[in-house]
């Protein structure tokens, strides 16, 4: 059991006040009757088997955060920090901040945020590993390093950046509530080294000694529709009509006139240049880059080919050209082998890959993952019956032809279900850059015009085919760009219309990679007509070799465009601390060298 | 509601596995907070936490006190004395005799030759008071310079100044618990949620139980100002002249308390006088504060049962610092608001212990307040200390910022720094460079040997710090508190209170020396002796005492049980007579102004997460990253003018120097004005100018005049932003 200090003040326990039965959400607070299994249990920190005395045990608790009164000196960060043990680089508690007005009608107002614990915790639905678990003793939503994998899509999907990706200890960690301090009433250390009467902590849907208002908004703060969070705000005071951010995320908080307290995020447009920032594409989602192209290319070649005999693609058939069947299948198998082992190493602790499929009820990354993994294994099923038929002619042929039949629709299916899934990843509400319905254009797209393409290479410039294949195959490249293409055009639409994060996203992409955006728009439109005349008039391999070399280059910049660009809901952060621009630049100027900086230099 | 793993794994909980809590007080800033160090099974120095019943903070901690374990393993100890004959070679690693007969060696052949003043010694306000008081006792009774002083003077010299010409004598008379009972409380220049974080959180603590109206006189919107009821964006420098004018208004209303005027003051007929010239029309064409908020600001004070004022840097560092504070005296005597419960003018000291160099180090004159300028003070302080009174000068010789003047122009040859970096921390760093140049012999004794001032250093001598020793700190109220040695320094690092004693044992045989105790606690024993009956009576304290209470205010007199909450209760003062002063102070602008060539004006401050030079808190990752390099707040528009982009570098240049800092852009600064903090090396020190104030000798940091250019090449910018930070 944790214990407290001699003398430990009352400030530092956590006051007992009246609650409603439900919370706002219509969820009731108490989180597990009177007599259920989960009851009674030891919660089992650090191997104590005690049950804590908490009389609340079992009702959710959140933070309550008064933006009136945060001066924003830290104790809070520092106070979990020191608790939790942290290096510099990772906090589990942040604090951020907006300002507006002019001097000296200026105002600040400070952001400190951790975990809210949240009803609906799109962490714990999004891990594959099922390293989260939403705990009836206090409602905490606690995760667990030594099972997570370090894939990072937790920090994905959580709107308020509170799980924390440590690029050196390789896993993801997060606040834990202090449910230690909470066992025996202590409030968590961050709310107990509070200075300013801003940050507490109870019961949720209390109100608290010198509180007033329960609010859920905040300027800064993402929807509570996302997750439900366990957070409370008061923010009483009047704030000037625009609020700034002062981290490098183009975005600004307008009030809406119709409700005083609700901030509407805006793109903060500052007249900055439109710029190539081609070295900037590189990301760290680099493998992911490869990995989604690669998969979709290898899905859509093994679509091309399977179905093209029934499309009237004779030469697509095995018995046309047994060996070069064989060898782009294996081709195939091989470059998706590559991938997976990239996609692999882009974990944090690879060797717990396995724990992918753990979580396949509730997170995309686990179907996803099985999807591709059942591809892949009936790919290469498929390979092996049709490339080595000679390994099985103990077979009855029919059941042979079975075997051919079964796996080869079955990988099919896989592969598009594993696409499917895989654009599920990004339909993020916390990411609204990618939460659009341009994700599935694009994966299928590629799926068509990069399947094709590379189905086609292969025929191609092993010299069998005529022009007659290009024409052919020029069509479902076609339909996989203009689908990429529709989907765009609508995305650039919709982010602009929807405003707030998106539409800053999009700021970034006409801007800061403007050049890079229109040499890719450039790209697809090329390619589309390129495509559109050889479907008109045919081509021999070298056309098809530019064609390729135009789509797949154009593919892996829009790749990267997709992964740089997204500017997630999180919250606002300082000038230098959860500053993203301030991080880059420190990396690019050797002051990330220093450890005291906070900031883990370059991996890649 | 519940989902996730039906098998859970134990929960993992960081535990460092203390084994053992060790009382101590915080080495930071002056609140003086009560904290535990936890010790692992070997011995590690692994947690801190606030001790939960001291008065002062109550079991909190700020982001420093939060930390502060980690600074025992931070990064560029010295671990062993270093030596070199020039500044121009490298270091070579030596023993402690070898380095200390050598520093004897020098003091002794630059006081031959060039006379006994040419050998100075600074030090600081980081030490222990035993400490203070045992260099005070080296440099007073043994080496005998009379240029020795404590870089206090770039803190506090204008408080002890202002306090000892209102009331005669050094001394803050309040203490935090006025906020529980004041009705009214004024801070000027004073940033409270940065620089005393914890004396911020029992004003809210006071505020939430009983509200009172704060007004906060800043010229920058900081937290605090945006917290107040009544902000007044001042013109930098001119608090003085509100100061007066509040005065004017509280007399010409007769708001005033003529009762205590005329019990307890005097001068009040000359000081009527002036402030007559300062009705509140002609204050706001300087100050910038308008009439009607000068008028209702001193009515609110005046009316209020009992009013307080705080400040700190924003009014000592200034050309008329000394005057600032004595015009807050003023107020506060015309009020009758000094001595009674919430009714006081407190100084809000800075450094851990700049209160123990100020009673006890000897710098101004002799231990306990007393003066070199007086007999019979001399002649106690000899015969207590055994040696001949006629050794001590008959007059206080130099403050630091007239040491350093005096080392560029040849008079004084040699120099001892004890835990101050004026590389960093003086106004116009390159004289301050070109100064340090020409000594024959600067010894530095610091426990980092990669302080910035060690580049012009021949000796170093590696120091203990923090609670790697013994003794006590005096806090902002008088609250003498226990710093228990937890930890061993490292290596070979020596408590400054060994190598006082030792460098002592140089000067055997030269003339008599004074006894010095083996131990803080003796030391401790000799100040209870010397403090027995005076103002700042320690005879009631000892060290067990002083812990099982988490500090004691001074006076404490011989068998009390406690200390002294407050001073001047009775109303009788320090100056002979037993009255307090009402003196005329009139404005004289005399400091830099900006101008058509340098049109912005230069002001400095704290952030929380940084100490002073950053010796030590650039160090600790947890408190650096929210402030890891130089940076300048400066208003979007006037940035917008000049083509400066939010996040670029800017270079600033003043008639001294130039800067090159990353901007912030910002609308808490108003458009003429930029702010930068002035914790980082190379950077703001080598803008400011810096005019002492006459009285007290202190610097004006706060103002000066620049203007400010984006930076031409931002990647050569970059480069040497981060060449300037090698921590």
């Amino acid at each position: 059991m944790f214990e407290p200090r001699p003398q430990e003040p009352a400030y530092a326990f956590i006051p007992d006040a009246p609650h409603p039965e439900t919370n706002r959400y219509g969820k009731p607070i108490e989180t597990v009757p009177e007599g259920h299994a989960l009851r009674g249990a030891s919660l089992n920190i650090n191997g104590d088997s005690s049950v804590g005395t908490n009389p609340n045990r079992y009702k959710q608790h959140g933070f309550y955060f008064s933006a009136d009164n945060c001066i924003a000196c830290h104790a809070c960060e520092a106070a979990c920090s020191e608790k939790n043990n942290l290096p510099a680089h990772i906090a589990f508690r942040s604090v951020g901040y907006v300002e507006g007005g002019s001097f000296p009608a200026y105002a600040r107002m400070n952001i400190s945020m951790a975990c809210n614990h949240c009803d609906d915790p799109v962490c714990l639905k999004g891990c594959p590993t099922l390293a989260y678990t939403k705990f009836a003793e206090y409602g905490a939503v606690l995760q667990d390093p030594d099972i997570c994998f370090g894939c990072g899509y937790c920090t994905w999907v959580c709107p308020y950046n509170a799980p924390q990706l440590d690029p050196v200890a390789g896993h993801v960690s997060k606040c834990n509530m202090c449910v230690d301090r909470l066992e025996v009433g202590l409030k968590p250390a961050c709310a107990a080294a509070c200075l300013a009467g801003a940050l507490d902590f109870g019961v949720i849907e209390t109100t608290h000694e010198h509180r007033e208002q329960l609010e859920t908004r905040l300027p800064g703060f993402p929807t509570p529709e996302i997750t439900h969070p366990n957070i409370r705000f008061q923010q009483a005071k009047s704030l000037p009509r625009e609020m700034r951010r002062t981290d490098s995320m183009p975005l600004r908080y307008v009030r809406d006139e119709r409700h005083a307290n609700v901030y509407t995020p805006t793109v903060a447009e500052d007249g900055r240049p439109r710029q190539w920032n081609l070295k900037k594409l590189r990301s760290r989602e680099d493998p992911l880059v490869i990995f989604t192209l690669v998969s979709q290319a290898v899905v859509g070649a093994f679509l091309v080919l399977f179905l093209g005999p029934l499309f009237g693609v004779t030469m697509f058939a095995h018995a046309a050209h047994p060996l070069l069947h064989a060898t782009l299948l294996l081709g195939l198998l091989g470059i998706e082998t590559v991938a997976l082992v990239l996609s692999t190493l882009h974990l944090g602790r690879p060797h717990r890959f396995y724990r992918a499929f753990n979580n396949l009820r509730n997170s995309p990354v686990s179907r996803e993952v099985a999807g591709i993994a059942v591809f892949y294994n009936l790919l290469g099923a498929y390979t092996l019956f049709t490339a080595v038929p000679g390994l099985f002619a103990w077979l009855p042929r029919s059941l042979l032809e079975l075997a051919v039949q079964v796996s080869g629709w079955g990988a099919l299916l896989a592969g598009l279900a594993a696409i499917y899934f895989m654009s599920r990843i990004y339909r993020i509400p916390a990411r609204p850059f990618w939460n659009h319905w341009q994700v599935l254009a694009s994966f299928f797209g590629n799926v068509l015009s990069l399947g094709a393409l590379t189905a086609g290479l292969a025929y191609l410039w092993a010299g069998d085919a005529g022009a007659g294949l290009a024409q052919t195959l020029a069509l479902p490249v076609l339909a996989g760009l203009l689908l990429e293409g529709v989907g765009l055009a609508y995305h650039a639409r919709d982010l602009t219309r929807g405003g707030g994060e998106g539409a800053a996203s999009h700021y970034l992409q006409r801007t800061d990679f403007g050049y890079t955006y229109w040499a890719r728009n450039a790209g697809l439109a090329l390619s589309a007509l390129m495509a559109l005349a050889l479907a008109w008039l045919g081509g021999g391999a070298l056309s098809w070799g530019l064609l390729a070399l135009l789509v797949f280059g154009t593919a892996i910049v829009g790749r990267a465009l997709f992964y740089v660009l997204v500017v997630p809901t999180t919250m606002p952060g300082a000038f230098f601390w959860r500053n993203r621009g301030f991080e880059r630049h420190a990396r690019e100027t050797g002051l990330a060298d220093l450890p005291q900086m906070g900031i883990v230099p370059d991996a890649h | 509601m519940l989902f996730g793993r039906k098998q859970k794994n134990p929960i993992k909980i960081a535990d460092v596995g203390v084994t053992k809590w060790e009382y101590t007080t915080c080495g930071y800033c002056s609140t003086g907070c009560s904290i535990e160090v936890g010790l692992d099974r070997q011995g590690r120095a692994v947690a801190s936490r606030g001790v939960a019943d001291a008065d002062v903070n109550r079991g909190k901690l700020c982001i420093k006190g939060i930390f502060e374990h980690e600074l025992f393993k931070s990064s560029g100890r010295g671990t062993t004395p270093l030596m070199r004959d020039s500044r121009l070679q490298a270091f070579r690693e030596t023993n402690w005799d070898s380095a200390l007969d050598k520093t004897g060696a020098e003091i002794k052949r630059i006081q031959s030759r060039y006379g006994r003043d040419a050998f100075a010694i600074i030090s600081t306000g980081q030490i222990m008071t035993e400490e203070f008081y045992t260099l005070g006792k080296l440099a007073r009774g043994v080496i005998g310079t009379n240029n020795y002083d404590g870089n206090t003077t770039l803190c506090m010299a204008s408080s002890v100044s202002g306090y000892k010409r209102s009331f005669g004598s050094d001394g803050p008379p309040g203490c935090y618990e006025d906020f529980e009972h004041t009705e009214c409380l004024l801070a000027i220049g004073s940033n409270l949620p940065e620089q005393h974080p914890i004396i911020y959180w029992r004003l809210k603590m006071a505020l939430e139980k009983r509200k009172f109206p704060v007004i906060v006189v800043d010229p920058r919107v900081t937290m605090f100002a945006q917290m107040a009821d009544v902000h007044l964006a001042i013109t930098p420098g001119t608090d003085l002249v509100l100061l007066n004018s509040l005065a004017h208004v509280i007399l010409k209303e007769d708001l005033a308390d003529r009762a205590y005027i005329d019990a307890h003051t005097n001068g009040f007929d000359e000081f009527a006088a002036l402030v007559e010239q300062y009705d509140p029309v002609s204050a706001s064409r300087v100050c910038g504060i308008d009439a009607d908020t000068i008028r209702h600001v001193a009515r609110l004070y005046a009316k209020a049962g009992a009013a307080m004022t705080i400040w700190t840097m924003g009014i000592n560092q200034s050309t008329h610092g000394s005057d600032g504070v004595v015009a807050i005296n003023n107020l506060n005597l015309i009020t009758g608001n000094i001595g009674k419960p919430g009714g006081t003018a407190l100084s809000i000291t800075g450094q851990s212990n700049a209160m123990g160099t100020r009673e006890w180090s000897s710098c101004s004159g002799l231990p306990g307040y007393r003066y070199l300028e007086s007999e019979a003070d001399r002649k106690e302080v000899a015969a207590f200390w055994g040696i001949d009174a006629e050794f001590f000068p008959k007059q206080r010789g130099m403050f630091m910022t007239d040491i350093l003047p005096a080392i560029e122009t040849g008079q004084i040859k040699g120099l001892w720094l004890v835990a101050t970096n004026p590389m960093t921390s003086m106004p116009n760093t390159p004289r301050i460079r070109k100064t340090l140049e020409k000594l024959e012999f600067l010894v530095v004794q610091d426990a980092y040997r990669d302080v910035e001032t060690n580049e012009y250093a021949h000796v170093y001598l590696p120091a203990a710090v923090w609670a790697e020793k013994e003794g006590v700190f005096t806090n902002t109220e008088r609250r003498v508190n226990l710093v228990r040695n937890v930890i061993r320094p490292p290596a070979d690092a020596k408590p400054d209170f060994w190598i006082f004693s030792q460098l002592a044992k140089r000067f055997a045989g030269e003339r008599k020396l004074p006894h010095f105790p083996e131990t803080p606690e003796g030391a401790f024993e000799e100040m209870k002796q010397l403090s027995k009956g005076r103002m700042l009576d320690y005879s009631g304290m000892s060290y067990a005492k002083i812990e099982q209470q988490r500090g004691m205010q001074w006076p404490c007199t011989e068998g009390a049980d406690s200390g002294t909450p407050r001073l001047y209760s009775d109303g009788k003062f320090q100056h002979a007579d037993g009255k307090a002063r009402l003196i005329p102070l009139p404005f004289i602008d005399n400091n830099e102004r900006p101008d058509t060539d340098y049109p912005f004006w230069l002001n400095s401050g704290r952030v929380v997460e940084h100490f002073h030079t950053r010796t030590r808190t650039g160090k600790i990752g947890n408190l650096n990253k929210f402030s890891p390099t130089p940076y300048m707040e400066m208003n979007p528009d006037a940035a917008r003018a000049l083509g400066i982009a939010h996040g670029s570098y800017a270079r600033l240049a003043s008639r001294r120097g130039d800067a090159v800092v990353m901007v912030q852009l910002t609308q808490r600064v108003p458009r003429d004005m930029a702010f930068i903090p002035f914790h980082f090396h190379e950077c703001v020190n080598r803008l400011t100018l810096g005019l002492l104030d006459p009285h007290s000798r202190q610097p004006a940091f706060k103002h000066c005049a620049v203007k400010i250019e984006p930076a031409p090449d931002q990647a050569a910018a970059a480069r040497i932003n981060a060449a300037a930070r090698a921590y």
